[in-house]
């Protein structure tokens, strides 16, 4: 179990400098990358992917659970489900995320709003139900469709995307490993910028929020409210009044002040957000869903935070709705899925301000997710995005496809139809490892 | 690595923490050292953000270096108090939050903190660490300034005695498959609590966020948010 890489390096040179041998060494790491840097870290392999899976009338229980999957290449169960924690009613699954100790893994409810705690120290193969929130929106003051889980010392951030209004206007809700709520801190709006420059742009929608702990500044993006993410894709995109409900600004924020900093306009959606881990490298990508691009949200040399467009994705004119990203940890190579025309895209990212297309490869009708280990070597995806933005009929094909990444190539190594297992929709995935407890 | 250095000075030589902070301070005009380097960032002027209450900071029966039964209540009423949770055997993140720790304590004497801030280190290790072991660790880090504020270093009975503790403070704790890792035996998140003078948890500082400068205007904002 060890802090991020940044405080490894720091811890590494005091040990080489106090003891004159070289004691601080990177331990090779196999865990997700894209992660938290306050969260432990897995040494070895993952043993066990948790994906977060909305649930499907007709299809087994029919409720949101989480499966578990064996990624134990010697395992006699290896790519196979070994356990399914309903927790009853369809409620919208999508994200959620581990706490910095890697012991809960806490799961979230769009629709719903609710939350729900999950104990994978105890057994890592078999996660237990340890507490179920279900006033967040209440205890928010008003935020509801919690997003993201995202790991701080001792503490939850959950990034919410709407209100109790169902619009977009939203806001980041802190609580403790144990589940009791600290604070809220909403999103600057133009009518309430809260001292950020740039603060008239601002849209009060919300995404993704991430940390560079090292800058003492946080990222968050921008998507749509309840009443967009909840319908039809179909009636939405066919609707103007809709598709001006979208989100187009990331905020910086004041990280130990909670307080934001300056508004970017990023325009169609910036969605997931991942900073880069080299010790020099003070940047962060995003994609904007609805243009296509992927951006460059970076520090100059004067110490001036900027945004800027870095390159298109695919043909930005059949919006192939770029969704989950996925940065190496050597910063070299960013994954790009997009969900309608089912590819993923990996870019040699290694001069930041100039992707390049090594890869492309169709994985499905639909794809959105990507989970990528540590060494970069293993890749998992999944399918689904939302219940009502998923494709139809046949193209709706919903799995859990694992990868060998060598570089150059894919390489199947398994792959679980959640349909045909009466599982449902699969969604967010998250790494495990007895290695850890 | 100038800093780092400072930082080792701060461990083998007992007043070096305020050495280095003079130093510091000749370099960057009256700025703190921070952390490392390329860890200097902007801070928030103090009271110009909030430190909400994360929670009730458990009380326990623990030994001081003396070995004599002290409670943490006691020592958290009336102080805004710094608790970090290291344990001595640790070769990398607990002698540097310790440096770090013993910056806090310089800084707090100019800063007008002497007679509010408290600190306590923590060993969770009390099968190795006993009193006198943590006296010695002690040694390393605390000058025998008066004017400075109290640090106590304490630890626990035995094993069964520091587990509570542990849990209550979500501090976790796991042996290493290497006990011999030159890092300590021992695999832990570095995790340093800031107590207010009512007893509750107003944050919480991992490796990263353990920046003198940063937690001396945590305790100013506290102290202006009691005196309103």
């Amino acid at each position: 179990m060890r802090e991020n890489r940044k405080f490894n390096r720091s811890a590494g040179l005091l040990a080489i400098i106090a003891m004159g041998a070289f004691a601080g060494a990177a331990t090779a790491r196999a865990d997700e990358t894209c992660q938290s840097p306050y969260m432990a870290k897995i040494e070895g392999e993952e043993e066990f992917v948790y994906v977060w899976t909305l649930g499907v009338e007709g299809v087994g229980d029919g409720s949101d659970k989480i499966v578990t999957v064996d990624a134990r290449k010697d395992s006699p169960t290896f790519g196979k489900v070994v356990d399914t924690d309903s927790v009853g009613g369809r409620h919208e699954a999508h994200h959620g995320g581990l706490t910095d100790d890697r012991r809960h893994y806490w799961v979230q409810g769009l629709d719903s709003s609710m939350i729900w705690i999950f104990d994978i120290a105890t057994d890592p193969a078999n996660p237990k139900l340890v507490k179920t929130i279900d006033n967040f929106v209440e205890a928010s003051g008003g935020v509801a469709g919690p997003h993201g889980a995202y790991a701080l010392p001792g503490r939850m951030l959950i990034s919410g995307l709407s209100n109790k209004d169902r619009s977009g206007r939203t806001g980041l809700v802190e609580y403790t490993n144990d589940g009791e709520y600290i604070a809220t801190h909403w999103m600057p709006t133009a009518d309430d910028p809260q001292g950020a420059k740039n603060g008239e742009k601002a849209d009060g929608y919300g995404y993704d929020a991430r940390v560079l702990p090292r800058r003492n500044v946080m990222l968050t993006s921008s998507f749509t409210g309840l009443d967009n993410y909840m319908r039809d894709i179909g009636e939405v995109i066919s609707d103007p009044e809709s598709m001006k409900r979208f989100g187009s600004t990331m905020v910086l924020w004041d990280f130990h002040a909670r307080k934001p900093r300056q508004v970017f306009e990023v325009p169609g959606t910036p969605l997931e957000i991942r900073w880069a881990w080299g010790e020099d490298h003070n940047y962060a990508f995003t994609t904007t869903a609805l243009t296509s691009e992927i951006w460059l949200v970076h520090e100059d040399a004067n110490g001036e935070w900027k945004a800027q467009s870095v390159g298109k994705i695919g043909d930005p004119a059949k919006i192939p709705l770029p969704v989950d990203i996925s940065l190496s940890a050597d910063d070299s190579t960013l994954i790009v899925d997009s969900f309608m025309d089912g590819m993923t895209r990996i870019y040699d990212v290694k001069d930041p301000f100039n992707p390049k297309l090594i890869h492309e490869e169709k994985i499905g009708s639909q794809v959105n997710m990507v989970s990528q280990s540590w060494d970069g070597k293993r890749l998992y995806y999944t399918s689904s995005l939302l219940a009502n933005w998923d494709k139809k009929g046949d193209e709706n094909e919903q799995f859990l496809k694992a990868y060998h990444w060598d570089g150059k190539s894919l390489t199947p190594r398994f792959e679980i139809d959640f349909l045909a297992e009466g599982l449902g929709r699969p969604h967010l995935m998250r790494f495990g490892s007895s290695e850890l407890y | 690595m100038k800093r780092l250095l400072l930082l080792l000075a701060c461990i083998l030589l007992p007043d070096a923490a305020a050495q280095g902070h003079e130093q510091a301070k000749g370099e960057h005009a009256a700025q703190v050292t921070g952390p490392a380097d390329d860890w200097v960032y902007p801070l928030a002027e103090p009271g110009t953000y909030a430190l909400p209450e994360i929670g009730k900071a458990a009380d326990f029966m623990l030994l001081d270096e003396d070995g004599t039964a002290i409670s943490l209540s006691r020592l958290f009423s009336g102080r805004i108090t710094l608790l970090a949770f290291v344990y001595t055997r640790c070769g990398d993140v607990c002698p540097m939050a310790s440096a770090y720790m013993a910056q806090v304590r310089q800084l707090s004497g100019p800063a007008g903190l002497s007679d509010l801030l408290g600190m306590i280190s923590l060993s969770f290790d009390p099968q190795h660490d006993t009193p006198a072991r943590m006296r010695e660790y002690a040694q390393g880090f605390r000058s025998d300034d008066p004017s400075l504020p109290p640090w106590r270093f304490l630890t626990a009975r035995d094993a069964t005695a520091i587990k509570p503790v542990l849990a209550a403070y979500g501090q976790p704790v796991s042996r290493k498959r290497d006990a011999s890792s030159p890092s300590g035996p021992l695999s832990h998140l570095l995790r340093v609590f800031l107590i207010d003078a009512g007893g509750s948890i107003r944050n919480i500082y991992s490796a990263d966020f353990l920046d003198p400068r940063l937690v001396i205007n945590d305790v100013l904002t506290l102290r202006g948010q009691a005196q309103k």
